[in-house]
Order: structure tokens, then sequence, then C-alpha cells
């Protein structure tokens, strides 16, 4: 019986260190809620990059002024191993910030499927959001399945490729080729007079990670199928002769010699490759550690190409975006109390032009082409111009919550294997439609 | 044993024991019963499945690959990693002084960051690095080092091989420093000369330590991520998927828990397994020459 006690005794003892451990942290937040006259904290989790870390920070001072009653706690996104898992282990643990960014619509709707997000169309402020910032049409293509709004899009980036235009003109070319043949045409030019260059060298062609099909395959697709959906619901529904095309281009140009699939560094600034996906994250780095190259000059950035016969006007692109969500685990105190910050931040345009200043992403805003501040910006920043123009021809990634599965998929049955001259194109896309249709049963 | 002393025994152990209940015991349990749901840690609802993950992890061509991959590693890491640690022992052992000096040097990759490593490696290898160029302008050779199913897990076994060899010698080094001398003397004096030494007296005598460094190295394999993860992602094709690969992407990249779950306690089980088979293996060998 006296062991039985003792026993109980360091168990309880244990039990109240560890939970004291755990407690804190609330308690701590409870205080500065009661007693600081109803301040309400609120945890904004933002992207774990120093740009991203810097206008949410500055966001937050600012508000901070303007608004004493609010107080917003900025701090990156644990990336511990992923910031995807970071957020899981968060919602896990009951320890979910109030507000998150960095999310794209493919984790948003496996955080809707788990019933972890605020519909932000339901609260207050949302339409005064949209409409001060002029936003109506951009968050048209964000509407989840259920007809609700979860995710605030912040930033929208058009994909474009990039040309080596000083390579090309070597060749005889004043311009990018604009379709698959005349790539095609253009590499084997490339290769005879130059055997150790090739046309692209991006060993993502071989990897199955999911995301890599972003910048690869639905760039390609989104072109080629002129926007055309992939999955809608839980249907596949993606174009049959689109898709099949955009794996010919890739069977092509692998069949030719014309993929460098070995890493290489920089091969693109190094002019070992001729043409390269490229975000408007790059031109920074470009500037410190590439400074020769110069946009007209030395590069020139296109849409994607399109199979032969399709108008070269108005091409699709896959559209890099991602935005802001309210989780459903915070207090609806808090929930509100975020609502209030984002209406403040984004009734401003200055401070979207902060954050295309600070970070070069386009804001997901309808008049980045209209409105004098961003034209402004964008005439001093040439580079990102087309980026800005392509924002209503991009498409944004696939709402499904088996995105992950249904990506890897694409690399795995489909491009990797085309690429690596395995099977050819229709066979691929074949295994490929019948391994997703599996996976969305 | 006094009672007091007891009691003082448990007190000592139980930092480590709390730590294991914490970090090891109430997570395997965790593991187990998120392995049996469709859980992924956020959704509020779950349901049971049964033993659906685990049929489901068999079939799966990813945990195929998982449980080959190791063997090949093992096959091409262990043999590689234990010629190699004892080459340095020897090394080490006959270094008339500075002996504390160069087990430290060869022990550092041991503490070099694997992802530092990796990229290092990465860059080494990439197309356009000096290597490759010398081997493309010289001897007219493109080598795809990474893109190779039968290079890359090479490669990957020289690096976890590097990284380790220091170690192991360590433990190798103390066998050998634990052989009497007497043994080799009476042995030249019956005319055994260097080859013979080794095979007749030093490995035999260094059975114990050769034990624990194995056991060592075949449980090393089973927990195999980094380099793999930075250079390769697991390819190409499965080619470098290890168990710790495949267990990452379902848990934490497309976030199920309860699948990735389920694969990581059948990889406990084959490691489990596959170290008892192997220490068996070494035991009888050691039984059969008479070096236990």
């Amino acid at each position: 019986m006296k062991k039985i006690a003792k026993s109980i005794l360091i168990l309880l003892l244990v039990a109240s260190l560890l939970a004291g451990c755990g407690t804190s942290t609330n308690q701590k937040n409870e205080t500065s809620q009661t007693t600081k006259e109803k301040v309400v904290t609120i945890d904004f989790w933002a992207a774990p990059n120093p740009p991203q870390q810097t206008f949410w920070k500055q966001m937050a001072e600012e508000y901070a002024k303007v608004n004493p009653n609010i107080k917003v706690n900025v701090s990156p996104m644990p990336e511990s191993p992923t910031s995807e898992a970071g957020i899981q282990a968060a919602l896990a643990g009951g320890n979910a910030p109030t507000i998150s960014e960095n999310i794209s619509r493919g984790f948003a709707a496996q955080l809707v499927d788990s019933k972890a997000l605020i519909p932000l169309d339901t609260m207050d402020g949302w339409n005064d959001i949209v409409k001060a910032r002029n936003m109506e049409n951009t968050v048209q293509s964000w509407e989840f399945a259920d007809g609700h709004q979860y995710v605030l899009p912040i930033y929208s980036n058009a994909m474009l490729f990039a040309w080596r235009i000083d390579i090309l003109k070597q060749l005889g070319y004043n311009e990018p080729p604009k379709t698959y043949s005349q790539i095609i045409e253009l590499g084997k030019k490339l290769k005879e007079k130059y055997p150790d260059k090739y046309l692209w060298a991006n060993p993502d062609l071989i990897d199955s990670t999911w995301w890599k099909r972003w910048f690869d395959f639905f760039m390609l697709y989104d072109a080629a199928s002129n926007g055309n959906k992939f999955i809608e619901g839980n249907n596949f529904v993606a174009d049959d002769k689109a898709g099949v095309a955009t794996l010919k281009f890739l069977e092509d140009m692998a069949k030719n010699k014309l993929i460098l699939t070995q890493k290489a560094t920089d091969p693109f600034e190094t002019g070992i490759s001729v043409w390269t996906t490229i975000g408007p994250w790059t031109f920074n780095t470009w500037k410190d550690k590439y400074p020769e190259l110069k946009l007209n000059e030395t590069y020139v950035l296109t849409l994607p190409p399109v199979p032969d016969g399709m108008s070269t006007d108005n091409v699709k692109t896959f559209a890099d975006t991602k935005g802001l969500v309210i989780y459903a685990q915070s207090s609806p105190e808090k929930q509100k109390a975020a609502m209030e910050f984002i209406k403040w931040v984004y009734s401003n345009p200055e401070n979207d032009m902060k954050w295309f200043e600070i970070t070069n992403l386009p804001p997901a805003r309808d008049d980045v082409n209209t409105n004098e501040q961003f034209k402004n910006y964008l005439k001093d920043h040439p580079e990102l111009q087309l980026y800005a123009e392509s924002i209503p021809n991009a498409i944004p990634p696939i709402d499904n919550a088996k995105f992950n599965d249904i990506q890897t998929l694409i690399g795995q049955k489909a491009v990797n294997p085309v690429v690596a001259g395995q099977i050819d194109a229709q066979k691929a896309w074949d295994d490929m439609k019948k391994a997703i249709q599996g996976v969305l049963k | 044993m006094k009672k007091g002393q007891e009691k003082l025994g448990w007190l000592f152990a139980s930092p480590y024991l709390v730590y294991s209940l914490i970090f090891f015991v109430i997570p395997l349990f965790g593991a187990l019963f998120l392995s049996f749901t469709n859980w992924n840690l956020i959704s509020p609802q779950y349901e049971n499945v049964g033993f659906l993950n685990f049929i489901q992890s068999v079939k799966s061509p990813g945990v195929k690959a998982a449980f080959f991959v190791t063997y090949k590693f093992m096959i091409i890491f262990v043999p590689m990693v234990l010629i190699g640690s004892l080459i340095l022992s020897l090394i080490i052992y006959s270094l008339p002084r500075f002996k504390s000096f160069f087990s430290v040097g060869y022990f550092l990759p041991y503490l070099a960051s694997g992802v530092a490593t990796s990229v290092v490696v990465r860059g080494i290898l990439s197309y356009n690095s000096a290597l490759n160029a010398w081997l493309r302008n010289t001897w007219h050779l493109n080598i795809d080092w990474l893109g190779s199913p039968i290079l890359a897990p090479l490669i990957i076994a020289v690096m976890i091989s590097w990284k380790f060899m220091g170690y192991y010698s360590l433990i190798l080094t103390s066998g050998l420093e634990s052989i009497p001398g007497e043994v080799y003397e009476a042995a030249a004096i019956d005319g055994a000369t260097g080859w013979i030494k080794f095979f007749k007296i030093t490995l035999p005598l260094l059975y114990p330590a050769m034990f624990t460094v194995t056991i060592l190295a075949v449980g090393l394999v089973f927990g195999i991520f980094t380099e793999p993860y930075v250079l390769t992602g697991g390819g190409p094709g499965f080619s470098t998927n290890t168990w710790q690969i495949e267990i990452y992407n379902q848990a934490f990249s497309k976030l199920n828990a309860g699948y990735g779950s389920a694969i990581a306690i059948i990889d406990s089980v084959v490691t489990f397994v596959t170290i008892i088979i192997v220490r068996k293996l070494l035991e009888i060998w050691g039984k059969t020459y008479g070096w236990e």
C-alpha cells in the first residue's frame, strides 16, 4: 500500500512538472489579454524567408501604433521538417497560430477537408477587403468546391520561361520560338553548333516530388489546354489531347537529347542551357551573383510554348500563388481581431506596394497593371512587367485534398518515365490518368 | 544489494528512464495507435481502419523499394565501412606517436552535418563541376553520377562510409590495443609473418569489436535519410528510396500520419528481425572458428 502511494505521488509530481511546461505560454497569453485593457494578442506565422518576415513585422508594428488593442506577434513559420508539417504538428498539439500565410491552394484544400480553417467569406469584413483591395476577379479562382473562400491570396506569380537571347542570336534567332516544333528545331541547331549545351537543364524532370510539377508539367499543360482544369471536385477533367501533346513535347526533347537531367550549378546563368522556368524571386539573386544578365540583352522572358497550330496570343500559364488563412482552432475573439488586422493591411494599396518592393512578388490584385503606383514601380522594374501582365492568364494550382498524391503520380507515371525515355507520351498519359482516377475514387 | 543502494540506482537511472518513456515508449505506442487509423493529426474525425494501412504499405511500390534499397545499401555499405574502418584502425594502431591526434582527425567527419556534406558532394558531381569538365574534356566521359540507379546508391554508401569510418575505427583501435603483445611474440617465434599474424591473430581477437561495429553498421542502414534526401530525393526511380525517406514522404509531405506510422512499424520490425539474423550469423561464424 505504501509502495502504491509512493508511486502515485511520484507520478503526480512528474505529471505536474510536465503539465507546468505546457501551460506556461497559455497563462502568459491569458494575462496579456485580461490585464492590459483587453489587448487581444494574435499569432501570425509568416513564410520563413527574410523579405516576407520583414514585411509582416513592419505591418504589425505600424498596426500597433493605430490599434493598440490588437497585438500581432509575427514569427517565422516552423519548418519541422516542412512548413506544412509544422502547421500539422501545431494543429495536432492545439498550438496553431491565429493566422498564417504561405498557404498553397492544395494544402488549403487539405486543411479545409480537416475542418481546420475558417471560411473567410462568412466573417464580417471579407467583402470590404475584396472591394478595397480590388481583387474581385482574382478571388473567384480561389473559391473552393463548397462555394466558400478559405484563403486570401496574397501574391500571384504567373510563371514564365526565360531564354538566353544572346545565345539564340548566335543561332540566327531574334526572338524565342513559340511553338513545340519551333523549339525542337532550335534545339537541334543548338546541339549542332554547341554539342555541350542543352536546350533545357532541369533535373526536376526525373524527380517525382509533387511540387516540382508546378514548374514544368503544369506550365506546359495550362498553355496547351488553354487553361482547362486538371481536376474538378473529385473528377479527372484534364484535356487528354493537350496532356498527350505536352508529354510528347517532353518526349521529343528527350529523344533529341535537348534536356540535361544531370544536376548542374546555375546552368541557365552560365549558358549551359538556353531555356528555363523562372519566378520573380530570381532577379534579386541575379543582381548580386550574375549582374551581367540583363533583360533584352542576355535574356528575355516569355509565356510557355504551345502545340503547333495553336494561337500564341494570351497563352495561359501556371500561377504560383499563395495566401493567408485563419485557423478554426483560435478563439472567435482572436479570429475577429485577425480579420481586423487583415482588413487594415489590405485596405491601403501602399501596403501592397511595400510588399511588391520588398518581395518582388506581384500582389494578387486585379489592378496591378492599371493602378498608377504599381505601374510606376513596374516601369522601373521591366523584368516584372510580364509577370504582372500575365496574372489574368495564370491558372492556380489544383485544389483537391489529394493534390500531393495526384502530382506525385504525374511525375512517377508520366513526366519522369517519358523524359527518361522509358515509355511514350500516349501510354504515359493513359497510365497516369488511370492511377489518378484510382486515387480520386 | 541493500535497499538504499537499490533506490539510489533507480534514482541515477531515472533521467534516462523518464527520457526513454517520453521520447521512445510513449511515441512508440502513439505510432502503433496511429497505424490502425486514417488520421492526419488535424482532422477532428478519423476512423479505425484495422490492418488496411499495413496491407497498403506492403503493396506500395515505395515501401517495396525501401525494403530492397536498404538491403542493397547493406551489401555495399557494411563491407565498405568495415574494411575502411579496419584499415584506419590498423594505421592508427601502428602509428609510433600522435595516435590521439589522428583518431580525432578521422572522427571529425562523424560530426559533420549530413546536409552540408551532401551539398558539397552535389557540387563536386554537378554537370559543370571541375571533375566532370575534366572527364568530358580529357576522356570524353559524361557521367550522370546521381542520375544513375547504380552509381547513386554507391555514392551515398561511400559518403556514409566516409562519415562513420573514423567513429568505428575508434572501437576497432581499442579492440586492437586489448590484444596482448605476447600473442604476436609467440607467433613470431613460431615463424608467423605479417598476413598470417593478421588473419590468425588480429582478426580473430578483434572479433568482439568487429561484432559491435557490424551490428552498429547494419542498424545504421535502416536510418539512412539525409544524404539520399538532399542528393537524389530517393531517385532515380526508387533506387535510393530508403525507409526513412518513405516514412518522411508519407507522414510529413503527404500528411498521411496513420499510413506513415504503419510504414514506421513495419520498418522497426524489419530492422529488429534483420539485426537478430545478422547477430545470430555472426555468433555462428564466431563459434565455428572459435573466435568468441
